[in-house]
């Protein structure tokens, strides 16, 4: 069976100009940091991008926004970065909707799963008012099931999905660490083609079946990223510097 | 004892043992501090995780372990991780039991808003989960200091801003008082010492009643 790792430049390869594009990661943890920087680096403009948050300031995602690659943003937040809360703010980044978080997660879950869309009552009232959504072509439909009132939420799914995993074998199957699974798994399953990014390639059978947290199946192309130890001192020395984490003295004292 | 210590420190006395709690940043996830050690939470980050808990120290931080501000947590013997959609399930359909809320402003209605300012005309949105929260967690506490910088009740008739949830607020916590909302009606049940129904009157915009019960603060 062909092994599904290649060169990151050429999996990245089948983003451009005006890719329909789903990153995973929460706040930038748990994200495909080292894809997100060849992205830049290639300068493809006019994204949609398909996020949960725009990302962390300084770091991962908003470079994007900084370097003005994203036309539009689907998001839960616009202002969880400096760089994405400029770019909206300026007129250079366009939020034409955005959902509540566990609605978000539902409509790409509804792609993921050939779903047209979910029912959803969260926000009935509240973000249908009138001018809320300036640029919506047309208000959202609601629905009452039950009798219980639902917005009809349509799907979301995108031509390229990046996201990161901690490890993968050569057939895809990933394995995740502690809370970065967050969104990473229904992304893979929501992009047409997906391209995992991971800390380390191991060879088929190291992934015990039960602890593949994404099958295989739902990837395309697997490439490598960051070392774990390269990514845990790039994360401790980001959330040092923002007061996150106090290194300790030489008695171990924080 | 600042502002920010007194909600917090006041906050706190409304956790019960064994409670699945979510806390927004800022004051609320600040109350933690202040619980007596008789009360033990399982705490829930919507990022994916039930029973995170403190900082880890600098040699023992996992960058793949966060809470939803994707700062570095520790996991506790009995936590759980989830996918996002999970944890948001979780929320939206009353697995979380109790959450404190940070609010911009809420009402006698028990109507909260913390999620949209206008900034350059435009709304600024930070959604988030806030919304799935109080759409399902069975007891919702609002946080927020009692008046603005000029001196404006932010405990008002009907909220202004656009609402996060509607009539979900149990309790309000402020500085100078703690109203619960039972059956439509705001109702007085705590001033900070030294405080009289009229001086929370006097900077209170919504009507409320007073309770049989009232009392001072123990902080």
């Amino acid at each position: 069976m062909k092994s599904k790792v290649m060169p990151i430049e050429e999996a990245l390869s089948v983003v451009k100009d005006g890719t329909r594009l789903m990153l995973g990661g929460f706040i930038d943890a748990g994200s495909p940091l080292v894809s997100i920087e060849k992205l830049v680096a290639r300068n493809v403009k006019d994204l949609t991008l398909i996020a949960v948050t725009p990302g962390m300031s300084g770091f991962g995602k908003s470079m994007l926004y900084k370097n003005k690659q994203v036309k539009e943003l689907i998001s839960t937040h616009v202002g969880t970065s400096a760089e994405s809360t400029e770019a909206y703010l300026a007129g250079e980044l366009l939020v034409k909707e955005f959902f509540p978080m566990g609605t978000w997660i539902e409509k790409v879950r509804a792609g993921a799963m050939g779903l047209g869309g979910v029912l959803v009552p969260v926000g009935v009232g509240i973000l249908d008012a009138e001018g809320l959504f300036p640029d919506l072509e047309k208000p959202k439909e609601v629905v009452e099931v039950n009798g219980v009132k639902c917005f009809i939420e349509p799907a979301l799914t995108a031509e390229v999905a990046i996201v990161k995993a901690w490890r993968a074998d050569t057939m895809g199957n990933l394995e995740f660490r502690g809370t970065s699974l967050n969104n990473n798994m229904d992304i893979a399953m929501a992009g047409k083609y997906t391209i995992a990014e991971v800390n380390e390639i191991v060879p088929v059978g190291t992934i015990a079946p039960e602890r593949v947290g994404c099958p295989g199946v739902f990837v395309n192309a697997v490439v490598q990223g960051q070392k774990i130890d390269e990514q845990d001192e790039l994360y401790k020395s980001v959330w040092l510097d923002r007061g996150k984490l106090v290194k300790e003295d030489i008695n171990g004292r924080s | 004892m600042d502002v920010r210590e007194i909600i917090a420190r006041r906050a706190a006395q409304e956790l019960e043992d064994g409670q699945v709690a979510n806390l927004g940043f800022g004051i609320p996830t600040q109350a933690v501090n202040y619980l007596p050690e008789s009360v033990t939470l399982i705490m829930h980050t919507e990022n994916g995780a039930f029973g995170f808990g403190a900082r880890p120290s600098y040699n023992t931080c996992n960058s793949d372990i966060t809470n939803a501000g994707s700062e570095p947590v520790t996991l506790l013997n009995g936590g759980a991780c989830m996918s996002l959609a999970t944890s948001l399930g979780a929320m939206r359909n009353g697995y979380i039991d109790v959450t404190i809320l940070g609010a911009l402003e809420v009402d006698q209605e028990g109507n909260i808003a913390n999620w949209a300012v206008k900034r350059n005309g435009m709304w600024w949105p930070g959604i988030g989960g806030a919304m799935d929260l109080t759409y399902g967690t069975k007891k919702i506490i609002a946080t927020l200091q009692h008046t603005d910088k000029k001196g404006n009740s932010k405990i008002k008739k009907h909220c202004e801003l656009p609402l996060t949830g509607k009539g979900c607020v149990k309790t309000i916590i402020t500085e100078k008082a703690v109203f619960d909302i039972d059956a439509g009606q705001l109702i007085l049940r705590e001033v900070y010492p030294g405080l009289s129904v009229q001086d929370i009157q006097n900077i209170t915009e919504a009507e409320f009643i007073v309770s049989s019960t009232l009392k001072e603060m123990t902080l």
